[in-house]
């Protein structure tokens, strides 16, 4: 039995050694293929890994983040006596208080939202508090009667044109600034503000006179616990001891759920779209092989005479593009390892942590064994036709004959490796729906680029004949055998349907947050009006706004405790719909269908209904949540159990920013209850003068009224969409370069294939200028073509996402359609023609010669 | 399958009976080999000339087990070819059929020697090197043994191609238009090669050629014409 069909060991050794002879010729036209696969790793390596120096960071520093070892949330109200001697049993304990609240300049000539934060002396448990000057927490927020110190980041200092020492007015009280904030330990844990943060002391806080029945207050019990202490036994503990009381408990090990889910749902988009890079370099890697083995079939064939057999051949090209493969990966790995530290300080600035520089390994594994499923996926079909590379084709010079048929275990193993790699991605994502359906629009945009280059041929082939000479080249050589057409479409038509998508959600994004969202939002949200007050507030904001609409609700917090009697578990619930489940939600009662809404099942409770308590669900929501009309829904408002019935569900316009809650309960239900309101005044024909003359007389009149401007807020939330939308540009870019890269190999070796056509049309009269005028026409119609395709698939896939997943209006950017088309063109006409110009000077002789 | 049938002595190393095959598709359809039959004996040299498009390389292929016939039996060596898979007629070719090509193709990224070791290497000789080292002496080329192709003049490349085919001591060797792509000078080195070590080895040699000078130079020349063999001008020698 001969070596080349013997024992695997044998086969192996000797294919290992015939592989390394035969890349003694360099790795010359494998640039396009190291780049491609270092691109796609180096991308998904460094976003998992900057995920991870994160997410890592949040769990190190758990007990700084959380600002104890042990945290126990309330809303609205303060732990009772008992709760509270519990809490100081278990350690060293740090009470704070948050909550939204205005501050005025002392001159009252301009005004800002605060997120106050209230702390103890005990503040902080863990991690330091820096100052600009450094001083005491307690000298800072030190303070009597109706002045005390607070602190403040810079934002706030100039928001308000402040210096150290200047003092504001907050409820009934002054606090002077003593202090720039400059690193809060715990800020993390209280989640993303909208707001700057003002720091007083909890006796400043009680001063103020903003803390009344129902506020929308957070109290924060931390507790540094003795050394040893198991933290989650202790919350399972506290959560026993304590069923009805509402505590939020977090632990050191999960110091920012929310901090932490929104970084793995965010890189895991980014991951897909790395993948994307990924793929969209298979096909240079894939194109690569292909040119590769072309130039090897002499080889092959000269191997297959002497004795070699397919399989044997098979490993031998295997085990040299498994050797570029790792190549390629390990140069991705070098960058993707040093991304963290490289994001350590670009988002300084931008999360509330310091990021953990370390090296991950895992994320640089995962995005290796990307890398080398790519590799195989795409190399393997190639390689598999290589193998049949008929030895006759040293007797007869057949070196260009297409081989189509691909032996039916090479498709096998392709379609292994592309399962594999669906899998992967699908098994680690956060949001498996959202990989599926990014997955199914990759391969679905693969087959229809297949569609749209045989479609463009096709077309070709039956179109007219043309009389202008250049233009008659351009169109035969868009359907002619060996033609462009389909590697330029492939390569070019992932990464630009990518880019298309991405531009118009971003745009999409864009314009609902700056274009229609502010006319069709309300101009000022109120929040923590004291129902004591809502008649006089009414009253004022009527002679303030004589045009405007102004809406109250009332307004209570509340945790869903059970569905049906039964705990809920948000592991069972779709990722999009777990935040209803997720601590605290703002609830209501209603005599009547709220605005924005419209019933979609069951019937409203009649007017002054006195029966059981019923409630209103939103009918998206119920069904993320697998609800019913007639199940139960129990909620802990204030500490306390009530269970409701769905008696209907209402479909909620979330997108126009009005009032819109989960949960509308019948007025019974919470009669008696404490609690506070909420307004939104809606003013379409007020100038930015009137808005602040609202602004500055409420805060003046009601100094514990809270008012959040919404163009201040959409300002904010459109500083963040703009930090995220960066960050999907760079991916997407990544994903681009990678398609650019593919594109110009595929032109490349095109450009190869066409110097003897060149050379023969000129010695049969061809100008350069006719023929570059073809290949003009020819790059240019094939660009245009992908172009189109790009924008209707980016189009669809944008729609997809914006309608579907985000619920909102899709818009079709014209500025994105000119963008795209001019990349195409730009791109094809410019490495086509880059390339050309070469082929053109070439000298005719030795293509003539060799032909 | 057993594919290393002995050969008898003094009986035809290369059976070929009643053989057709037609090549490409549809208006491109060519029936090349028309019912050829033809035995070849033991250590004879044979020389197959013919017009362009003749049948000849054809000819040459079904006998190297590289093309399949449509119908009759292939028997090289005492090994019937038609039923045996590409994979087991490589491993046969490798050990039992020496192929000198007119384009040399020896391997660019391997030296002289290297390549002259490739079949033994993949039939598994571990002295694949010695061997090879000493066929390449044998041919005048132990000073060029870590030279690659790029490096040697077209004489030497075919001495390269002579030594590879020749290493692994084959009962047959075929060589296609050996000296077609060398000068007159070396041409005649390397035919004057090729039979001495045929005769040497008494090996069966079968070359294709236009030349008829060389093909004058075997034992016996068979002449093909439209696929068929042409009798009036093919010699016939005695087994």
């Amino acid at each position: 039995m001969s070596a080349s069909t013997g024992s695997l060991g044998g086969q192996l050794a000797l294919a290992w050694r015939f592989s390394l002879r035969e890349m003694r010729g360099g790795l010359r036209g494998f640039r396009v293929f190291l780049a491609c696969i270092a691109i796609g790793v180096a991308a998904i390596g460094a976003v998992n890994g900057v995920a991870r120096s994160i997410t890592t960071a949040i769990e190190t520093e758990g007990a700084s983040i959380l600002g104890g070892d042990i945290r126990f949330e309330l809303n609205q109200r303060q732990a009772t006596a008992e709760e509270l001697g519990y809490l100081n049993s278990l350690g060293r304990i740090s009470a704070t208080s948050g909550l939204r609240s205005m501050a005025l300049r002392s001159d009252e000539t301009d005004q800002a939202l605060v997120e106050l934060k209230a702390v103890d002396g005990a503040w902080p448990l863990y991690g330091a508090v820096t100052t600009e000057p450094q001083m005491p927490v307690a000298d800072i927020v030190s303070g009597s009667g109706k002045l005390f110190g607070g602190m403040a980041p810079q934002t706030l200092f100039d928001r308000l044109s402040l210096k150290i020492g200047d003092r504001l007015k907050l409820g009934d009280i002054e606090i002077e600034l003593r202090s720039v904030l400059v690193t809060e330990p715990d800020a993390a844990s209280d989640g993303f503000g909208f707001a700057p943060r003002l720091l007083i002391s909890k006796q400043a806080l009680k001063a103020t006179g903003l803390i009344q029945p129902g506020s929308l207050v957070e109290y924060g019990y931390k507790i540094a616990l003795p050394a040893g202490t198991d933290a989650k036994a202790l919350r399972l503990a506290a959560e026993e001891k304590f069923p009805q009381a509402g505590f939020g408990i977090r632990t050191r090990d999960n110091a920012s759920p929310a901090l932490s889910s929104n970084i793995e749902r965010f890189s895991q988009f980014l991951t897909l779209v790395g993948l994307s890079a990924l793929a969209v370099g298979g096909v240079g890697v894939a194109n690569a092989v292909r040119a590769y083995l072309d130039t090897k079939r002499g080889v092959i064939a000269t191997l297959k005479c002497l004795g070699g057999s397919g399989r044997f051949i098979f490993t031998v090209y295997m085990v040299q593009i498994l050797i570029l493969g790792l190549l390629g990966i390990a140069i991705g790995l070098a960058f993707a390892a040093i991304a963290p530290t490289v994001a350590a300080a670009f988002l300084s600035g931008v999360l509330p942590i310091a990021l953990n520089q370390t090296f991950f390994v895992q994320p640089l594994v995962l995005a290796a064994v990307f890398g080398l499923l790519s590799v195989l996926l795409f190399a393997v079909l190639p390689l598999g036709r290589a193998r049949d590379v008929p030895a006759t084709a040293l007797f007869r010079g057949e070196f260009t004959r297409d081989i189509t048929n691909t032996r039916w275990p090479y498709l096998a193993a392709a379609v292994i490796f592309g399962a594999i790699i669906a899998g992967l991605a699908i098994f680690t994502s956060e949001d498996r729906n959202i990989a599926i359906s990014f997955l199914a629009g990759l391969v679905l945009a693969f087959l229809v680029l297949r569609l749209v280059a045989t479609g463009l041929a096709y077309l070709a082939k039956r179109a007219p004949h043309a009389k202008n000479v250049s233009l008659r080249l351009a169109v035969g050589n868009i359907h002619r055998p060996g033609a462009l057409t389909p590697s330029v479409v492939l390569s070019l038509g992932l990464g630009l349907t990518l880019l298309a998508s991405i531009a118009l959600i971003d745009g999409s994004l864009r314009s609902q947050i700056s274009g229609d969202l502010p006319e069709r939002a309300p101009n000022f949200f109120f929040v923590d009006i004291r129902s004591s007050d809502v008649k006089a507030f009414t009253q004022t904001v009527g002679e303030l706004a004589p045009q405007g609409k102004l809406q109250t609700v009332p307004m209570l917090r509340g945790r869903i405790t059970k569905i049906n009697n039964v705990e809920p578990n948000a592991e069972n619930v779709p990722a999009s719909g777990r935040w209803v489940l997720r601590g605290d939600r703002g609830i209501t009662y209603a005599e009547t269908l709220p605005e924005n809404s419209s019933l979609s099942a069951g019937q409203w409770w009649a007017s002054g209904y006195n029966g059981k308590p019923l409630v209103s669900f939103s009918a998206e929501e119920a069904g993320e949540l697998g609800l019913k009309l007639g199940d139960l829904i129990t909620v802990n408002v204030l500490g306390r159990d009530i269970t409701a019935e769905i008696s209907n569900l209402r479909k909620v316009e979330w997108g126009t920013l009005g009032i819109n809650f989960v949960m509308v309960f019948s007025p019974n239900t919470f009669a008696g209850a404490p609690h506070s309101w909420m307004a939104t005044l809606a003013d379409k024909t007020a100038t930015n003068s009137d808005e602040s003359k609202v602004l500055n007389t409420l805060a003046k009149t009601y100094p514990n009224i809270t008012t959040v401007r919404v163009k201040d807020a959409l300002d904010v939330v459109n500083r963040v969409v703009g930090q995220l939308g960066t960050a999907i540009r760079v991916a997407a870019g990544v994903a681009l370069i990678a398609s650019v890269l593919v594109l110009a190999g595929a032109l490349a070796a095109g450009n190869r294939a066409r110097t003897r056509d060149a050379v023969v049309l000129k010695t049969l009269g061809a100008t350069r200028r006719t023929l570059m005028t073809a290949y003009a026409m020819e790059y240019g119609m094939i660009g245009l073509a992908t172009a189109i395709f790009a924008l209707a698939a980016g189009y669809g896939a944008a729609w997809f996402v914006i309608e579907r997943i985000m619920a909102m209006e899709a818009k079709f950017d014209p500025a994105t359609v000119a963008l795209t088309i001019i990349i195409a063109l730009v791109v094809t006409v410019g490495f086509g023609l880059a390339g050309t110009w070469r082929v053109l000077g070439q000298r005719a002789a030795p293509a003539l010669r060799e032909g | 399958m057993n594919i290393q049938t002995p050969i008898e002595p003094a009986t035809s190393v290369i059976d070929l009976n009643e053989i057709h095959i037609t090549l490409g598709n549809g208006a491109s359809e060519v029936h090349v080999l028309k019912g050829l039959s033809l035995n070849i004996a033991k250590g004879q040299s044979a020389g197959i000339v013919g017009p362009s498009g003749s049948g000849k390389s054809t000819l040459l292929m079904v006998m190297a087990g590289l093309e399949r016939v449509d119908q009759g039996t292939v028997i090289i060596a005492g090994t019937t070819l038609n039923g045996l898979t590409e994979d087991q007629i490589a491993a046969f070719r490798g050990r039992n059929i020496g192929i000198v090509f007119q384009s040399f193709h020896l391997i660019p990224n391997m030296t002289a020697l290297e390549n002259v070791a490739v079949p033994m290497e993949l039939a598994g000789d571990p002295l694949a090197f010695t061997k090879a080292e000493a066929e390449l002496i044998a041919v005048g080329l132990g000073h060029r043994l870590s030279h690659y192709p790029g490096e040697l003049s077209g004489g030497e490349q075919q001495r390269v191609a002579m030594a590879r085919a020749l290493a692994p001591n084959p009962a047959i060797l075929i060589a296609d238009e050996p000296t077609g792509n060398l000068d007159s000078t070396t041409g005649k080195q390397i035919a004057d090669l090729l039979f001495a070590k045929q005769i040497e080895r008494g090996m069966t040699l079968v070359l294709v050629t236009h030349d008829r000078d060389l093909a004058a130079r075997c034992q016996r020349q068979i002449a093909i014409r439209a696929g068929e063999i042409d009798e009036a001008n093919s010699t016939l020698v005695a087994i």
